[in-house]
């Protein structure tokens, strides 16, 4: 098996030795209360990188697609202009990713490499990009209110997609590796051989932190069900338009939501950048075409957009997977309590019920 | 990169959010998911709050008019003319010739160092800002009725209020953090009851809805106080010991009829019975009401707090009066004292007193003449007494809600304008002071729930812009000031000593936690998130007294309609914040991209009945006057109504014979006009 262990104390180390291989490397830190987020380790932060927190609320997606990029610049003068594309080549390692946005940076790829067209500034970020995955462990620290991927298959332990993968077993850490490029890490002497105990070990903590999350039940099958023979009820979106307030949080957070729109903006004199920036679904300018009309004027309309995109069946055969990864963002952010999980349960009861299969609950 | 806490500066909600930089610029935002305010939540405009600092338009040099024209000057040339200037104009025409106004966004500190430049320096009570016509009715009922001009509790106990009532305003749209609260309260049980002319989206969401006839608020609270007065609902132990006023209060409650008033608002009386029931039999009610830019005349906000009183629904967890302000300082620079008739801290100019506490504070004699509004500004500079204005960061010619601005301006001696970008207001000026944004300075706001938070300097200003309040204090000393103060947070700490209730709000005291609530002072440093809540018997509170109101309009079968001029709604696209960021500009640029020549509000089943279309030219036809407009057919509007968007400005000229405000509602009729 490719797997290590390593000490406790040492386990900062990967984050030296991966700085000295010449990454930048992002890391998790606590702010207030129960605010955290990822930033660049330095040597002067590097103590205060924290393991065991609320996952981050404003994901890692931003690595490899920041909310705005910029794509290229014109620039005119002396009677020429030139164009320059603006690519991002700079090594980057996120050190703490969690599995569920393991899976997100996942889902990117197939949306943004994995067909006839490959997304040049996407690659050259994601070819750089080094990912050791922490497994999810601690009940009370890492696993929110609103965390769900037991229901989304993409956690508590990621399977694939990442090079390392570290998973606490108390006095030590199990590393294990997913791709070359983390396995050759393994001749460092921080990692040393993980016993038949280990394993063993490691598969009783897994099991055990699949029955420590509080909203272990989503309806998932079914409402894919739905959405994809478009058996949802026209009230059912409507309600859930009437509690949306389009400010764009759910897709802003969502480790597997592309979308982007493309601007060109004046930076100076005979300077134009042009950028893209994350679009959302929610916002009514997102689907008005320019001669004015709106396929989706209605809040509704747009709401039936996002959880379509997410869940039908057309999509899931495409990318593999539903558009989900069960991080709980979007409930986190939400106003009006329609991110995915309150959806889903609100589409599987009013459709049932719709449809006769149980009394309402 | 880094990351720092700071508040949003869009709305009165605060909200606490992240702002990540690189090197020196902002990359991204990001909701704080521990601010007791927000709790994880911000809004498209917070969203996107940071893209203005970005933006390539920025001014980044003092502009001076020279010849007809804007050229780049140096600070020192910029600060001598001004002084120069305003000593000439004072001496000529005395110093009610000069008046200072501001936005509703500008920090505390601006806000402060403004006003006193205004009163200390110059000797004029003209100080005003944007927003002053509709907030004061708010400020003077509260002061009168509850001693307090602010909302009494903190956003987050409407968590957990099990009745919300929300007047008039469309929270969705203005301050969507609350709107959301409301929303997530019903789906935990609370009932929500909406009143108001316009079916908003958490009137969409209410349990009550009661769409009156635009006009009639305060009746309806009447009869509502009425109907809790007649079941025995009023909550008489709560009354005997902490009100006065309550014999004459009742007095007039029994010129109410439930049916009357019914009949009048055109909302069923069962609702409203139902309504007062539902807010008088909760164990803790809210009342959520705007004192900005939709805010009401000073009878319905009395209505409005009177039930309150009556209810004894204050000074409880979840229970109390939100008077909400939809611009992120409007709360602020009240309290600093940007008003015509009262100095920092609330206290009247006219009274001996109250100058005399802050004379002694600024070692300056004070002038004791209420100033002007920025209504009477604009209206006709005073009566032409005003020739030089200050604007900080304030674009009257393109959002100001009465008057012509442009052309009270054009006949300043002097504009001074200081702001982000070359606005409308600024293309005007004889001299333009290029300020810092957000995110490029540390000072201070106060949130609508009396939050006074720290706005955090994350990036470096360009070389070529400074603080506004700096700016001031320049100012200030060209005419002999000495002010010096090294930074804005000595600037805090004079207001701490002016103004009684942010005596503690240092700013090291506010970089702790998420900011203070004021009262904030020596014997409560944490602040006072909510009013009220030590439960003294002592009577505090007072009942207004309302006759009741005449209808406030009579509509005949030749005028059919009822013409509202709205204050806002649609108001935000003007803004710089919105200008100045992709995402904003677009979404809120919408409505003027589908209908270009600006709309007007029809009822979806009127437009039904006369044969419009969306998008189709009506005619709107009063007494006095006609206009040609746009439909925009929406079944938000109540049947019988047609709203006027405040930037449609030619209606009311058209219609009124004048551009001026305080006409609320005119009777037309609509007839669709020949294509």
């Amino acid at each position: 098996m490719r797997a290590r262990i390593v000490e406790r104390a040492d386990v900062l180390g990967i984050v030296d030795l991966l700085r000295g291989r010449g990454y930048e490397v992002i890391a998790p830190f606590a702010g207030r209360q129960r605010d955290t987020f990822f930033d660049t380790v330095t040597d002067e932060n590097r103590a205060r990188i924290r393991l065991h927190l609320p996952n981050p609320y404003y994901p890692p997606k931003r690595f490899v697609f920041p909310p705005i990029e910029r794509l290229l610049t014109f620039t005119s003068g002396h009677g020429a202009t030139r164009i320059e594309a603006a690519h991002d080549e700079s090594k980057r390692a996120i050190f703490g990713i969690r599995s569920c946005d393991v899976a997100g940076i996942h889902h990117l790829d197939r949306f943004y490499l994995g067909r006839d067209y490959r997304d040049a500034y996407y690659d050259s970020r994601r070819r750089n990009l080094f990912l050791v995955n922490v497994v999810c462990t601690d009940p009370e620290r890492d696993i929110g209110a609103e965390c769900f991927c037991v229901c989304s298959d993409t956690g508590p332990a990621a399977r694939d997609h990442f090079d390392l993968q570290l998973m606490d077993l108390g006095d030590e850490y199990m590393a294990v590796a997913g791709t070359p490029s983390g396995e050759a890490m393994f001749s460092e002497p921080i990692f040393r051989t993980a016993t038949p105990g280990h394993v063993a070990r490691r598969a009783a903590v897994l099991a055990d932190v699949r029955t420590r999350f509080k909203s272990n039940t989503s309806w998932f099958p079914a409402t894919v069900r739905y959405v994809t023979q478009d058996r949802i009820l026209e009230k059912t979106w409507e309600e859930i338009g009437r509690r949306c307030l389009e400010c764009g949080g759910c897709t802003y957070v969502c480790p597997a939501c592309t979308c982007f729109t493309v601007s060109d903006r004046e930076t100076g004199p005979g300077e134009v950048e042009r950028v893209r920036i994350w679009d959302s679904c929610a916002l009514s300018g997102f689907t008005r075409m320019a001669g004015g009309f709106n396929p989706r004027r209605a809040v509704h309309d747009r709401r039936n957009r996002r959880f379509f995109r997410k869940l039908a069946h057309y999509f899931i055969q495409r990318e593999l997977s539903m558009a989900c990864v069960g991080c709980g963002r979007c409930t986190a952010v939400c106003h009006g309590d329609v991110g995915m999980p309150s959806v889903v349960e609100l589409i599987r009861r009013e459709t049932a019920a719709a449809e006769h299969h149980e009394p309402a609950a | 990169m880094a990351h720092r806490l700071t508040t949003c500066t869009f709305c009165g909600v605060g909200c606490g959010l992240y702002l990540e930089t690189a090197g020196n610029r902002v990359v991204g935002v990001y909701p704080s998911m521990s601010h007791p305010t927000n709790e994880g939540r911000i809004c498209v405009r917070g969203w996107h709050v940071h893209e203005v600092a970005n933006s390539p338009d920025r001014l980044r040099s003092p502009l001076l008019r020279s010849n007809g024209r804007l050229v780049e000057a140096t600070w020192e040339e910029a600060l001598a003319f001004i002084a120069a200037r305003m000593r000439e104009i004072r001496a000529r025409h005395g110093p009610d010739a000069i008046a200072f106004l501001n936005s509703p966004r500008c920090s505390n500190e601006e806000a402060y160092l403004m006003q006193k430049l205004a009163r200390a320096v110059i000797g004029t009570n003209n100080v005003d800002h944007g927003a002053g016509v509709y907030c004061n009715n708010s400020i003077n009922v509260l002061l009168a009725m509850i001693g307090v001009p602010a909302t009494t509790n903190s956003v987050g106990e409407l968590a957990g209020s099990d009745v919300i009532v929300v007047d008039g305003m469309d929270i969705a749209r203005q301050m969507p953090t609350i709107a959301g609260i409301v929303i997530r309260s019903r789906l935990r049980g609370a009932k929500v009851v909406a009143i108001g002319t316009r079916r908003h989206l958490v009137a969409e969401n209410a349990d009550l809805f009661l769409q009156l006839r635009p006009g009639t608020e305060a009746l309806l609270y009447g009869a509502m106080a009425k109907v809790i007065v007649d079941r025995g609902l009023a909550n008489l132990p709560f009354i005997r010991a902490r009100c006065h006023g309550y014999e004459e209060f009742l007095a007039r409650v029994h010129d109410y009829d439930l049916a009357g008033a019914a009949d009048a608002c055109g909302v069923p009386a069962q609702l409203i019975e139902s309504a007062a029931l539902t807010y008088a039999r909760a164990r803790s009610a809210a009342l959520l009401y705007s004192t900005g830019i939709e805010s009401r005349e000073s009878e319905p906000v009395e209505a409005i707090v009177n039930l309150a009183l009556l209810t004894g629904q204050i000074g409880r967890p979840g229970a109390g009066i939100y008077a909400l302000t939809e611009h992120n300082n409007l709360q602020g620079v009240c309290d600093m004292g940007v008003l015509p008739d009262r100095l920092p801290g609330y206290r009247p100019v006219a009274s001996d007193a109250a100058r005399a506490q802050v004379e002694a504070a600024w070692k300056a004699p004070l002038p004791a003449r209420p100033g002007l509004t920025a209504h009477a500004m604009f209206a006709d500079r005073g009566g032409g007494r005003v020739r030089a204005a200050w604007l900080c960061r304030y674009d009257p010619v393109s959002t100001a809600f009465s008057g012509d601005a442009s052309s009270a301006l054009q006949q300043c001696e002097l504009v001074v304008a200081q702001h982000l970008f070359l606005t409308e207001t600024a293309k005007q000026a004889h001299v333009v002071l290029p300020t810092t944004a957000f995110g490029e300075e540390r000072v201070t706001f106060t949130n609508t729930e009396r939050r006074i938070q720290l706005a955090e300097q994350v990036v470096q200003p360009d070389p070529g812009v400074s603080p506004a309040w700096w700016q001031l204090m320049m100012v200030a000393r060209a005419l002999g000031a000495d002010w010096r103060y090294g930074s804005a947070a000595e600037v805090m700490g004079e207001i701490g000593s002016v103004v009684p209730f942010y005596e503690a709000a240092t700013y090291d005291n506010l970089s702790r936690d998420y900011g203070r609530q004021w009262p904030c002072t020596h014997d409560h440093p944490l602040g006072t998130p909510r009013l009220f809540a030590d439960g003294q018997a002592a009577a505090r509170f007072r009942f207004a007294a309302i006759a009741r109101p005449r209808p406030a309009v009579a509509l005949c079968a030749e005028y059919p309609f009822a013409l509202v001029f709205g204050h806002s709604l649609y108001y935000w696209h003007q803004n710089v914040l919105i200008q100045h960021s992709e995402t904003l500009r677009r979404e809120y640029r919408i409505l003027l991209l589908d209908y270009p020549d600006g709309f007007v509000d029809l009822n979806a089943d009127d437009a039904r009945e006369l044969g419009v279309r969306d998008g189709d030219r009506i005619r709107l036809r009063a007494a006095g006057g006609a206009a040609g407009v746009t439909a925009r057919v929406t079944p938000e509007v109540r049947r019988g109504t047609v709203y006027v968007p405040h930037f449609v400005r030619q209606v009311q000229r058209q219609i009124l014979g004048t551009a001026e405000g305080g006409v609320a509602l005119v009777p037309v009729r609509v007839e669709k006009e020949a294509a």
